[in-house]
């Protein structure tokens, strides 16, 4: 198998433009500076990847998110740095040959190709209520596993359930990791997750062969360790007390808080207010709406969605979103009076001098 | 007679099995069967949830067509409220619909689509240099076609995505296509049946092009979906609101959701679709098609030909309701109706209507499960969709166990789809069916025809001239339905600059309302109310079907354009549009149904779509198995 440097001579591509390619690829997985010769080096030795990718119950939101990623595009992901060899979107073969394929490619690749779940298996009706080549997708998925080095699970269905598992939950859908167990899992939520983390963490699997450091949840740290709510372009509303009250009210046109219209970013972890969607251009706090909480486990079932925060299950917060705020606000209040303060005391300082 | 399994089928959305029995002699597809093969249950889910909510859970419908079904479904909620929406809001929805269906045609045609067409194979024939010239030539061939999309806002100094027509360019995708090959690695295009004869159709040069494009577009699609990243602040699954949109517009303060700097950026986006779709896709198509119908590629039409359906679309200004007939007096687009018999020739083709009253009248549309596994009490009966029932009825297949299938069985149950039918009987839908459907209606007097039914019967009468036949005879076909999608993909554009020029002229004139709140408290709905939420889907006609009681959802109903088009057997023989369109195709190699392939792809299916879920009654439905149908209204 080639490596990347050699993919990318091959596109004709200089060593100048390899390393800066390099360079914003370690600030796009949140690495510092100072592990672009490690990145340059793992993309100079490593070859590309054999990824499966399988899908179940699942509305293909994920697949559709990977393809609008711009960097790296999603073209030079699949073309260039691993090798597809399996996708229920994008294979443009079907049917038996291509069952055959998954099976020579397992074989071949034995311990060392990626499995992508997108979607989750049912298990009602003996898993009937999903089928892929006349057989559970049930079946699929363990067998794909099997072989696998580590397990990507695309998206809030597979991470959690999603939208098939909420109340009553009909086919009894269930997370990858509930019939799984003996295998890496990287759990990548969201319905669906913003397309660059999508392939972050894929650069950063087949870059650095090693899957990347995870939380007690099973999320890459880098890419879920914020909640939206810390690093909003709003938040600066919400710590002064300014909140949206009505849709399309003045406050509404003046970008103001929207945690009185049900907002979930005080308690959903994920990239939207950082890296947002489209390499930076929205995300919907943005565009005027509420965050509906899409990367959090069970969020369908924490509606309606319109109504305020209060009472939902925030694993590991010290208080509500109530207090969150209050404490903030005060906070708030308190630095702008020492700022106050130091600023005064510098003048004075100042006209003494 | 040899029985011919494809399952998984791919390049779609969902799961999809096709069965065919072909006369080893002729080609002939002599029977077809085409099952969808999943189940989610998201209508059960959806039950007494809080209405304003439901736009969020049907958009996972589907992410494919992402946004469509949060679409029918705020309409049928405003439906079933009586809330009429501001024109902002009004022109925002039709632009975020209206890049939709560029989008979603695109990536079809490229994606999806042209893997049946061109090999990546073949292309490695070609010479680059004799590919540029080819390229220069199709542009000056068919280039005309983009003169046919009006454009209101003559903004576009000149277009920034050009098809390249260099041989350094196609060199380059070349070379990587043939070290893919070598690599051993060869991805996506792994296993495929190359070895086919319908590759050889094309001249080398064709199959580089369009490979070509299809990486170029790859990186090109995301970007046109931007319109409804800047109004619903994400895609896939951007957000919308009941009552209107929820970006507010303000021209004096830049933290507006919607401002002059965010309106040039959808702007932007906007003629990057055109070009995408008018010096692209439609170029290719045409070239491509123009190849196959010459070579006796005709084929394919199947239901197309005696039987279509479209609800309409593009409402012009906001309308007071579905149910009552506002929306089919404001729409732009003509495709609401049936049309039977197109092929006799449109003069010969018959016409009905789809209005208002169509969509509550228990006997127009109404679903089946002779075939499907449901049970209905009387399964010789069909239900209206407010008076479904959806009990699981999993009965196995003819040949192999209940959980390792070896073939369906076509007499009994086989899929996990209903079967829609209009007056009982089936129709297909689509972008093809829109076009026939608005094409009689011109043609035919039956309606007053907007700026868009001109532009769609200039762009047939175009293209008929072009491939030297009339309408019947191209449009009901394989090759017409993929076309007629491309064609669609460009009134998505032209729509979406007409509207993108309302905002901005109606902006000026001092509005910047986005929302119509009065009603968005529940204390301020009736006790009971039911609604229709009517779309065209990029796959064909959708209707959402509400029922509001107490605040809450009592029952939500969707029919969908895979249903339709990939539905099984009625009890009464009647046969959906993938199984007419298999019947009516010739395989040359029958274990490697290419043909096939071309005709199920076609229609671009959508099977998460289709096997959502239909009906149920209000207990708990952890135990689906005993769902008796509550008649919703």
């Amino acid at each position: 198998m080639e490596t990347f440097w050699e993919a990318f001579k091959r596109h004709g591509v200089s060593r100048r433009d390899f390393i800066k390619f390099a360079t914003t690829i370690t600030g796009m997985m949140g690495l510092a500076p100072s592990m672009v010769p490690t990145v340059v080096r793992a993309m100079e030795t490593k070859p590309r990847v054999p990824v499966i990718w399988i899908h179940g119950l699942e509305c293909t939101c994920c697949s559709e998110s990977f393809i609008r990623s711009a960097t790296p595009l999603a073209s030079d992901v699949v073309l260039s740095m691993i090798s597809l060899e399996y996708d229920d979107t994008l294979s443009a073969a079907a049917g038996e040959p291509l069952e055959e394929h998954r099976k020579k490619i397992m074989k071949e690749y034995w311990g060392n190709y990626i499995l992508a779940v997108e979607g989750n298996p049912p298990l009602g009706e003996d898993g009937m209520y999903c089928i892929v080549a006349g057989k559970p997708f049930l079946e699929h998925l363990k067998e794909s596993a099997e072989g696998a080095k580590a397990i990507i699970a695309w998206g809030s269905c597979a991470s959690w359930g999603c939208v098939q598992a909420a109340k009553p939950n009909p086919t009894t859908a269930v997370p990858v990791d509930k019939v799984i167990t003996n295998k890496p899992i990287i759990k990548v939520p969201g319905c669906p997750p913003i397309a660059e983390v999508m392939t972050g963490v894929v650069m950063y699997m087949v870059l650095f062969d090693r899957i990347p450091p995870l939380d007690s949840q099973g999320r890459p740290k880098m890419f879920y360790g914020n909640r939206i709510h810390d690093t909003c372009y709003r938040r600066a509303f919400f710590n002064a007390g300014q909140f949206v009250e009505r849709f399309d009210d003045d406050a509404a046109r003046k970008g103001w808080c929207l945690y009185k219209m049900g907002c979930r970013g005080p308690t959903t972890y994920n990239q939207c207010g950082s890296i947002r969607w489209y390499n930076g251009l929205s995300y919907p706090i943005q565009a005027g709406h509420g965050c509906i909480g899409c990367a959090e486990k069970d969020f369908w079932d924490n509606g309606p969605f319109y109504e305020r925060l209060t009472n939902i299950p925030v694993p590991k917060q010290e208080a509500d979103a109530d207090r969150v705020g209050a404490v903030a606000v005060a906070t708030a209040v308190g630095g702008a009076i020492v700022h106050g303060v130091a600023s005064k005391l510098r003048n004075s300082g100042k006209k003494e001098g | 007679m040899k029985r011919v399994v494809v399952d998984p089928v791919t390049r779609i959305e969902g799961h999809l099995r096709i069965e065919l029995i072909v006369d080893e002699k002729t080609g002939r597809v002599k029977d077809a069967v085409s099952a969808g093969t999943m189940w989610r249950g998201i209508e059960l889910i959806l039950k007494g949830r809080d209405p304003r909510d439901a736009w969020a859970f049907a958009q996972r419908i589907c992410g494919v067509c992402t946004s469509i079904h949060a679409y029918a479904s705020v309409r049928c909620v405003e439906d079933a409220l009586g809330i009429k929406i501001p024109k902002n809001a009004n022109y925002i929805r039709n632009i975020m619909y209206g890049t939709l269906q560029a989008h979603d045609h695109t990536v079809h045609f490229y994606h999806l689509h042209a893997l049946d067409w061109v090999s990546p194979v073949e292309a490695l024939k070609a010479d680059p240099v004799a590919t540029a010239v080819l390229q220069n030539k199709l542009l000056e061939k068919y280039g005309a076609i983009s003169e046919l999309m009006p454009d209101p806002l003559g903004h576009r100094a000149y277009p920034r995505k050009f098809p390249k027509a260099t041989p350094g360019y196609f060199r380059a995708f070349q070379e990587k296509i043939k070290k893919l090959v070598e690599s051993g690695q060869l991805g996506i295009f792994s296993a495929h049946w190359w070895d086919h004869p319908d590759y050889k159709l094309l001249p080398p040069e064709v199959h580089l092009m369009a490979v070509a494009h299809y990486l170029n577009m790859l990186d090109v699609q995301r970007e046109m979906f931007i319109p409804q990243v800047v109004f619903g602040g994400k895609n896939p699954h951007p957000h919308y609101i009941v009552g209107g949109m929820m970006c507010s517009i303000s021209m004096d303060n830049m933290n507006a959701p919607i401002n002059a700097e965010k309106l040039a950026v959808v702007e932007d986006a906007i003629y990057t679709q055109a070009e995408a779709i008018n010096l692209f896709y439609l170029i290719d198509l045409l070239a491509i098609g123009h190849i196959y119908v010459q070579k006796g590629w005709t084929y394919g039409g199947g239901l197309a030909k005696r039987r279509v359906l479209g609800y309409g679309e593009f409402p012009d200004e906001p309308y007071e309701d579905i149910k009552g007939g506002d929306y089919h007096n404001k729409i732009l687009y003509h495709s609401n109706g049936v049309v039977e018999d197109f092929a006799k020739g449109v003069d010969k083709a018959k016409y009905h209507p789809m209005v208002g009253k169509d969509f509550t009248d228990p006997e127009v549309i109404q679903e089946f499960v002779a075939h499907s596994w449901y049970r209905y009490p009387d399964e010789s009966k069909g239900l209206h969709p407010w008076e479904g029932i959806t009990e699981p009825n999993y009965t196995g297949p003819k040949e192999g166990t209940k959980t390792h299938w070896k073939y369906l069985d076509e007499q009994g149950k086989y899929s996990w789809l209903k079967s829609p039918r209009w007056r009982g009987k089936p129709c297909e839908v689509g972008p093809l069916a829109r076009y026939i459907v608005t094409y009689t209606a011109v043609k035919q007097g039956h309606v007053k025809p907007s700026w868009m039914d001109e532009m769609i019967v200039r762009q047939i009468d175009t293209v008929s001239k072009v491939l030297g036949l009339p309408p019947h005879v191209w449009l009901p076909t394989t090759v017409g339905r993929t076309a007629a999608r491309g064609l669609e993909a460009q009134v998505g554009v032209a729509a979406n600059l007409y509207f993108f020029k309302k905002l901005i002229d109606n902006i000026k004139a001092g509005d910047t309302t986005v929302a119509n709140m009065e009603k968005w408290e529940p204390q301020k709905w009736p006790r009971e109310a039911k609604g229709v939420g009517i779309t065209e889907a990029p796959r064909g006609a959708l209707g959402h079907w509400v029922h509001i009681k107490e605040g809450k959802i009592a029952n939500y109903q969707c029919v969908v354009p895979t249903t339709w088009n990939g539905s099984p057997r009625d009890p009464m023989g009647g046969q959906g549009a993938f199984e007419e369109c298999m019947k009516d195709t010739v395989v040359k190699v029958p274990e490697k149904p290419v043909e096939v392939l071309k005709g199920i792809h076609s229609f671009d299916p959508c099977l998460a779509c289709s096997t959502h879920l239909y009906d149920t009654e209000g207990r708990e439905i952890v135990e689906v198995k005993v769902q008796g149908g509550l008649p919703a209204c």
